[in-house]
């Protein structure tokens, strides 16, 4: 359980920092270092059972369906990278709490800082791969903010974007090479994984998996060529550079590769990839590092050599490498995180991080220059530092291991070059700063800090010291159980010591050494050639690839996405096309055996006057009025064959449709442009009728193939037995509308009532903005007929709405046994109603309308709702049907079905849909001549102004 | 009698909706009170039907009393009433947005129009009948004409002249699939139609794949797939960001469709094709995050790329990918929800006009904005600690094994860092880099932030999404077994297999 | 001797292309048109389906023992209502759009530039 406390303490931390941000900076430290306090005596406590070799671990489900499990465990690799994590970071606080300028915002600083170090602990006490991945991208996301926190300077945004995007890259390869990693597994425990190294180096998909783990590795340590970013991360705070750039998070991907040493690590391909990774980079690295100018730059980029240097260790693949590896390790930490505080303290006092700029500190500032030295020299690996130390190791296995099979000198002297660029900046730095001659350029002379600036690096100075003069009592029994724990067997012999005989090792340091001094006597000869090498800067290459990259991605969306309507149809249509062929073209095809009709000539007329009709609207598209005119033809064409195919409800509906629909063109064309230029060239007239050709053929084959073969007991034959008996109707059609597929209608009602709401939205506005200009200059010019609403028309209208409401009630009554129903019925009433309008104008007729449409489509809709839940109460489901046969004198026998009362609805909603739409059409031009004094502002505008005037927006209309 | 809830959800937006029209149409106060509690209600009745339908066999309801397959019927199973669940959550969430930021007062009936569109989309999601489906998605499509209309302006005019028209075609070819299906199986009851057209004889069967990949065509044009995606980024982009959040739900009612009727009916013969058109369309989405010039377009091609990884997911066609399917499907419907609020946030507050990803001076509110942008974009590129990453982790896990999987993989993989670069330019553009004009004088409102707290609540719910991911992935894993267990589902709505078409 | 059946699938045929080609065009009112058009195909389409019959109209009566097909029927029914309040919508909207643009063409573009960039090439 303490296990789950000592991951979650450094969140629970930075939640805690926002309460205190009131508070004063010391409180807001002591807050912020409590985790870290608490986390290392947790540590200690259990440090005996986990160096005795004990592995505490705790499992609790999260995600059985992945094999995401809560799995935390402590061996001494991951108790030693903890320990690193919290006993740097403390000091780190320490430090930051007199480093950060007052005009900062300190909590937030902290609760990122918490934020990283609950990341880190959990990336090293993860039990579980996934789990780790979490963590992993957890550190990326808060080293993202926490380069940026100087978010207004652009070498911030650009250094945090980059980082980003390179480690949350590498960060998404490891995704998937750890979920492959799991799948041969079989299982994505750490334990079980790094029980099964020989079943996964075995599988086919190991080098897929490596290659995309170490691409998550090599990009979070920085490895070449992915080591530029890191150099840019030093944008951000010097703390920030100290503690995730060269102490913790750059050493995730180091400390992935050791936690994952038993599982990958031994093959061929594991010794190429790695040790040869890590060799370049450490040259490379230190080339540039002894090349450059800014102190933190410097730093960055021996960090990364350092990192270099562990990486080929472990690529080594031989348990004694790994020991060495995990050694340096903790000595790295120690004199890197020493120097970057150094830096900072440098930077803090002289205001600048310029090596050239600076230079005889050591006389100003004695305390800064002894820690910088004893640092710097343990970095170059002069004895008697830990340094040292670890790099004789280092040597020593270097010059036994076989490099890709060949034994020879190939490696040992690339690693001396590497060892003694690596002093020679080492060197650079110390002398640069604190010796050679003083530059009176100073503003203010600079001084000793106080002891909280210079305290916590003395603190790991004194460590690098310590560890050089004991190594055997210090870390022997840490470094020895921690190797073990990382190679999952026993260690070899541990025994670091500063004098070790004249070993090849001792040779190879002293050539370094001399190599490194010459080079730094040469310096200046030297960085003019490395300058007339003109390498290319890494930064610069990236913003071009990624410029490249959104250039790209810019001409293929604007290329596929060019808002075209034509190409979207075009597309939709030979979709459709090539997928009906597709799957006709599956399967053998059985042409039909149906016995066909015979043709009467008077069909055939008609099929030619539909042909004639069609071609006729393709030619004449252009004038308007005429195509209204052949496209009605067509529907008159078509409701004759409903007739004569016995469908007599689908004609009467076509054609009163028809009617409402040609109206309504008519009022729209009205409006619109009469006879407008053509547009599309021949090529594209050719290309869509080939399309339509084509698509037509298509559908007429499907129809005919489906028309000759003999139907498949469908469905309907229960309607035909049931309409009477069950749902009280002779007409089937109707009874299947209003009973069997009465939910149908109730949809068909709510999308009409909705078209109408919508048409009512869209046309409101109309008088208003742009539009409303188009109108009122659009009016004038207007043919009007001398009488505005003539005589016999209004007469006429007028003696004709009674009875075409009559006849509407009579198609109504005989709807459910005879041809009609609801909708015919509503949609006559309605043109009738629509004559008024057209004849007596808009004013005399909304004087005299009874009720509001908006209120009829309600009460439509609701009508056929309330129907529909009438039967519950009788403990029937929804739209059960009742029907009844009553007598009444004079009337005789009739019936009364609670399907008429939904036809009702039906009835209702239409009449309301219709006129509402078509009324609103009809005077949209003539409301425009009153609503001029509207305002003409555009109606989506920022809410921020509908807050400033909130009455305006109260009623939009 | 409590089987009656089933119907529920389609009879409460009506209800509503209606209600908004009856009662005083020109009190926006009194319809936007009506539409929240009816989400809320909404949710509760989801609720109900989850916590039924969790762990039971499916459940129909024979609406007018006529047996299947002869009348309409109604189906709840676990599937129906997840996207029940999801549904409502995102309507209250958009819901509240609206009345909070005042979007309904913008234009008439809007209230109507939104409780019509959940009421299409509810249909959609329990009907057992295919022509009724069909009526639902022409609700749920005329409703969202009105609300992407919403506001209008010339560009969003235009805009929904080819959103219209295209879902008109769209509409025509739904017709002629139910055609050919209807004529060769004489049936328009799903689980009828999965027994018939299992005995189908070997002539008819070309019929029946046409119907079969026409219905797959116009499914994948509600769910934006290659080629037919072309009406999306536009559409969604030009409408108003609150309305856009709720169309995040519909493209889902297109993968929810293709999922029912291919689990049902007609199996995985369409995966040929859906698969490589969804690879593509993500690569498409994520790259049109990438050249965004402004955040609708981030948004909308973010929703396509999203979907995209859902179909690519479904595409697969067994239990572990549909397991891993529908947990993202959740994910990533509030997660493209919660970005569009945000951008409508981020219209609303910042000082400048517009949704350019440009600098802006310092305004007030600009802190939040950034904080919730940053926790959002998590969610969305699919980082931990939120829902996508698990997500992801599922698809990745599920397609290991399928022949396309390198192919997947990188796919999945590169868009997600084409996301994240994305965004993270966007973010550090709008958020940290702050343009030298002096700032915005004090006299400027500042915003209200309440308004915020529709976005914090679903930003938690994908955190919560994350925590639950046992239970969560637990049903969903249920559900697919269920759906491909389609015997239960048959025997539901039939009853004994061998009665499906004794009149 | 021509059967009814090719007719009607002809007919089908002839107007779905017809529709397509206008639904095609660059503008609006013939697009409409073709929508029009399309929907015309549609329902005769959906109808044709039931399989056609002469004088065997679905009204119940007592005797008779031939119908046709009802179930087509209604459906071409709430097809044709719903596809008429679609129109209904896109000619207004149409309608509105040019008001609110001054340009009747389907991708908004202004009637100045010339024909055939105003259309995206496929």
């Amino acid at each position: 359980m303490y296990l789950v406390w000592l991951t979650l303490l450094p969140f629970i931390g930075a939640m805690l920092m926002p309460l205190v941000r009131a508070q004063g900076r010391s409180l807001q430290t002591l807050v912020a270092a409590g985790p870290a306090v608490i986390g290392l005596v947790m540590l200690g406590t259990i440090a005996p059972k986990v160096m005795a070799g004990e592995v505490p671990a705790l499992r609790a489900a999260w995600v059985p369906a992945l094999g995401l499990d809560v799995s935390l465990r402590v061996d001494a690799l991951g108790w030693l990278f903890a320990a690193l994590i919290l006993g740097i970071g403390l000091l780190i606080i320490a430090y930051t709490r007199f480093y950060l300028s007052p005009k900062d915002d300190f909590a937030r600083f902290l609760a990122l800082l918490l934020l990283f170090q609950g990341a880190m602990l959990g990336i090293a006490l993860s039990g579980n791969v996934l789990l780790l991945l979490i963590f992993w991208e957890l550190t990326s996301l808060s080293s993202f903010l926490l380069i940026g926190f100087k978010n207004d300077k652009a070498e911030g945004r650009q250094g945090a974007r980059m980082a980003l995007a390179v480690t949350g890259g590498g960060g998404l390869a490891l995704i998937g090479g750890l979920v492959l990693l799991g799948q041969i597994a079989g299982s994505y425990e750490l334990a079980d994984i790094l029980a099964r190294g020989a079943m996964i180096q075995a599988s086919p998909l190991y080098p897929a998996a490596l290659v995309l783990i170490l691409l998550g590795c090599f990009t979070k340590s920085a490895q070449f060529p992915f080591h530029f970013w890191l150099p840019h991360a030093m944008a951000a705070p010097t703390p920030v550079s100290a503690y995730l750039h060269s102490a913790t998070m750059v050493k995730a991907g180091v400390f992935l590769l050791a936690r994952l040493w038993p599982a990958l690590a031994g093959s061929e391909l594991w010794f190429a990839l790695v040790a040869t990774t890590g060799l370049v980079t450490m040259v490379v690295a230190a080339a540039i590092a002894l090349h450059r100018h800014d102190l933190k730059a410097i730093l960055a980029y021996s960090t990364v050599s350092h990192l270099g240097l562990l990486t080929m260790l472990l690529g080594f693949g031989t348990p004694a490498a790994a020991q060495v590896a995990i050694f340096h390790l903790i000595n790295h930490a120690l004199f890197k995180a020493a120097l970057f505080m150094n830096a900072g303290i440098v930077d803090h006092e002289t205001g600048t991080r310029d090596i050239r700029l600076l230079g005889g500190l050591a006389g100003l500032m004695p305390i800064t220059a002894t820690l910088g030295t004893v640092a710097a020299a343990s970095m170059a690996g002069l004895p008697p530092f830990g340094g040292f130390l670890s790099k004789e190791l280092m040597l020593e296995e270097v010059w036994h291991t076989p490099f890709l099979g060949a034994q020879g000198l190939l490696l040992p002297a690339a690693v001396v070059i590497g060892a003694s660029l690596s002093v020679a900046y080492s060197l650079r730095y110390l002398y640069g700063l604190y010796f050679g001659t003083r530059p009176d350029s100073f503003s203010q002379a600079p001084h000793d800090p106080g002891i909280g600036l210079w305290l916590p690096p003395a603190l790991l100075v004194a460590g690098t010291v310590l560890v050089g003069l004991f190594p055997q009592t210090l870390t022997k029994g840490l470094v020895s159980a921690a190797a073990a724990a990382t190679t999952g067997g026993t260690a070899p012999l541990f025994k670091p010591m500063l004098w070790h005989g004249l070993t090849p090792a001792l040779a190879m340091s002293v050539i370094a050494v001399a190599f490194g001094t010459m080079a730094l006597w040469q310096h200046r000869p030297l960085q003019k050639l490395w300058d007339s090498l003109a390498l290319p800067d890494a930064k610069m290459l990236f913003e071009r690839g990624l410029a490249g990259t959104i250039a790209i991605a810019r001409a293929l969306t604007d290329a596929v996405h060019n808002g075209a309507l034509q190409r979207q149809l075009a597309l939709l249509f030979a979709a459709a096309i090539a997928l009906g062929a597709w799957g006709m073209a599956a399967v053998p095809f059985a042409a039909g055996t149906r016995p066909t009709l015979p043709a009467p000539p008077l069909a055939i007329i008609a099929w030619l006057m539909l042909l004639a009709g069609v071609i006729a609207v393709c030619m004449v598209q252009a004038q308007r009025f005429l195509s209204l005119i052949y496209i009605s033809i067509i529907g008159v064409v078509v409701s004759l064959a409903f007739v004569y195919l016995s469908a007599p409800d689908l004609a009467l509906t076509q054609i009163s449709v028809e009617v409402v629909t040609v109206l309504l063109l008519l009022l729209a064309l009205n409006l619109l442009p009469k006879q407008p230029p053509a547009l599309s060239g021949t090529g594209r007239r050719l290309r869509d009728a080939a399309i339509g050709v084509v698509g037509g053929g298509a559908i007429g084959f499907a129809a005919y193939a489906v028309m000759t073969r003999a139907p498949l007991d469908p469905i309907s034959a229960y309607h035909l037995a049931n309409s009477k008996s069950g749902g009280g109707g002779t007409n089937v059609v109707n009874v299947t509308l209003v009973d069997f597929r009465a939910f149908d209608t109730f949809g068909e009602i709510i999308v009409l009532g909705i078209a109408a709401l919508a048409i009512f939205a869209l046309l409101q506005p109309a008088s208003r903005g742009p539009s409303g200009q188009r109108l009122r200059a659009w009016l004038p010019d207007m043919p009007r007929s001398p009488e505005y609403h003539p005589m016999m028309f209004a007469v006429a209208a007028r003696l004709l709405l009674p009875l075409a409401s009559m006849i509407g009630i009579y198609i109504f009554l005989r709807g459910h046994n005879l041809p009609g129903g609801g909708f015919i019925a509503g949609l006559v009433f309605s043109i009738a109603m629509l004559m008024q309008y057209m004849a007596s104008g808009y004013e005399w007729s909304t004087q005299r309308r009874r009720i509001d449409e908006h209120l009829m489509i309600g009460l439509g809709v609701l009508i056929a709702a309330v129907t529909g839940l009438g039967s519950l109460p009788f403990g029937a489901p929804l739209f059960t049907s009742w029907f009844d046969y009553f007598t009444l004198p004079l009337v005789g026998e009739f019936e009364l079905t609670s399907a008429m009362a939904f036809d009702i609805g039906v009835a209702l909603t239409v009449v309301g849909a219709v006129m509402l739409a078509l009324k609103e059409l009809s005077h949209v031009a003539q409301r425009a001549e009153k609503d001029e004094a509207h305002d003409d502002a555009p109606m989506d505008i920022d809410p921020a102004k509908l807050r400033a005037a909130p009455a305006a927006a109260e009623d939009v209309p | 009698m409590s089987s009656t809830l089933i119907a529920a959800p389609i009879l409460l937006p009506v209800l509503a909706g209606t209600a908004t029209l009856l009662f005083r149409r020109r009190r926006r106060a009194i319809g936007a009170g009506i539409s929240m509690m009816s989400c809320a209600g909404l949710l509760a009745i989801a609720a109900l039907l989850l916590a039924r339908t969790n762990g039971a066999a499916p459940e129909a309801y024979a609406l007018g009393d006529w047996p299947a397959p002869f009348g309409i019927v109604l189906v709840l199973d676990q599937l129906a009433a997840l996207m029940l669940v999801l549904t409502a959550l995102l309507g209250l969430a958009v819901s509240v947005h609206t009345a909070l930021t005042g979007l309904d007062r913008k234009g008439w009936h809007f209230h109507a129009l939104f409780q019509f569109q959940l009421l299409g989309v509810n249909g959609a999601f329990l009907t057992g009948d295919l022509f009724n489906l069909f009526v639902f998605f022409e609700v749920l499509l005329i409703a969202s004409y009105g609300l992407m209309l919403h506001g209008q302006g010339a560009k969003r005019l235009t805009a929904g002249v080819q959103y219209v028209i295209i879902n008109l075609v769209g509409s025509s070819v739904f017709l002629v699939a139910l055609g050919l299906l209807y004529g060769v199986t004489g049936t328009l009851n799903m689980a009828d139609m999965a027994v018939r057209a299992a005995t189908l004889p070997d002539g008819d069967r070309g019929l029946l794949n046409a119907g079969a990949f026409l219905l797959m065509l116009v499914f994948g044009l509600k769910a934006a797939l290659l080629p037919v995606h072309l009406w999306l980024p536009r559409t969604y982009a030009c409408t108003a960001p609150a309305m856009a959040a709720m169309f995040a739900i519909m493209t889902k009612v297109g993968a929810y469709a293709i999922i029912r009727t291919a689990t049902l009916i007609f199996g995985d013969a369409a995966g040929a094709f859906l698969l490589p058109a969804a690879l593509a369309t993500m690569v498409l989405g994520y790259a049109g995050m990438l050249a965004a010039r402004q955040l609708r377009d981030m948004a909308a091609f973010g929703l396509l790329g999203s979907t995209a990884t859902l179909l690519a997911a479904i595409a697969l066609f067994d239990e572990t990918a549909m397991t891993a399917a529908l947990y993202y499907l959740l994910h990533t419907t509030l997660a493209a929800g919660v970005l569009f609020l945000l951008v409508d946030l981020v219209v609303g507050w910042r000082a400048v006009e517009g949704a350019d990803i440009v600098p802006t001076p310092a305004y007030k509110g600009k802190i939040a904005l950034g904080v919730m942008f940053f926790i959002t974009a998590i969610g969305f590129a699919g980082l931990p600690p939120l829902s996508g990453f698990i997500g992801k982790l599922l698809i990745l896990a599920a397609a290991q094994s399928a022949p396309l999987a390198p192919w997947i993989w990188a796919v999945v993989l590169v868009t997600s860092l084409m996301g994240i670069v994305a965004l993270a330019r966007a973010g550090s553009t709008l958020f940290w880099k702050s343009d030298t004009s002096p700032p915005i004088p004090a006299s400027r409102a500042a915003p209200d932030y309440a308004e915020a707290a529709p976005v914090i609540a679903l930003l938690a719910l994908l955190a919560l999404l994350a925590a639950a991911a046992g239970p969560i992935t637990a049903y969903t894993q249920a559900t697919a077994a269920q759906l491909f267990e389609r015997q239960a589902y048959i025997t539901a709505v039939l009853g004994t297999p061998d009665r499906s078409t004794a009149p | 001797m021509i059967s009814m059946e090719f007719l009607i699938a002809s007919a089908i045929g002839v107007l779905t292309a017809g529709g397509i080609y206008l639904a095609l065009r660059a503008r609006t009112f013939p697009v409409v048109l073709g929508l029009a058009m399309l929907s015309y195909a549609i329902n005769l389409f959906l109808f044709a389906i039931g399989r056609l019959a002469v004088g065997q109209p679905p009204i119940y009566a007592k005797g008779l023992t031939d119908y046709t097909d009802p179930l087509p029927q209604a459906l071409v029914l709430t097809a044709i209502v719903i596809s008429f309040g679609m129109t209904a919508l896109i000619v207004v909207l149409a309608l509105r759009t040019f008001l609110e643009t001054g340009t009747d063409q389907v991708d908004g573009k202004p009637d100045e530039s010339p024909a055939e960039d105003q259309e995206g090439q496929p």
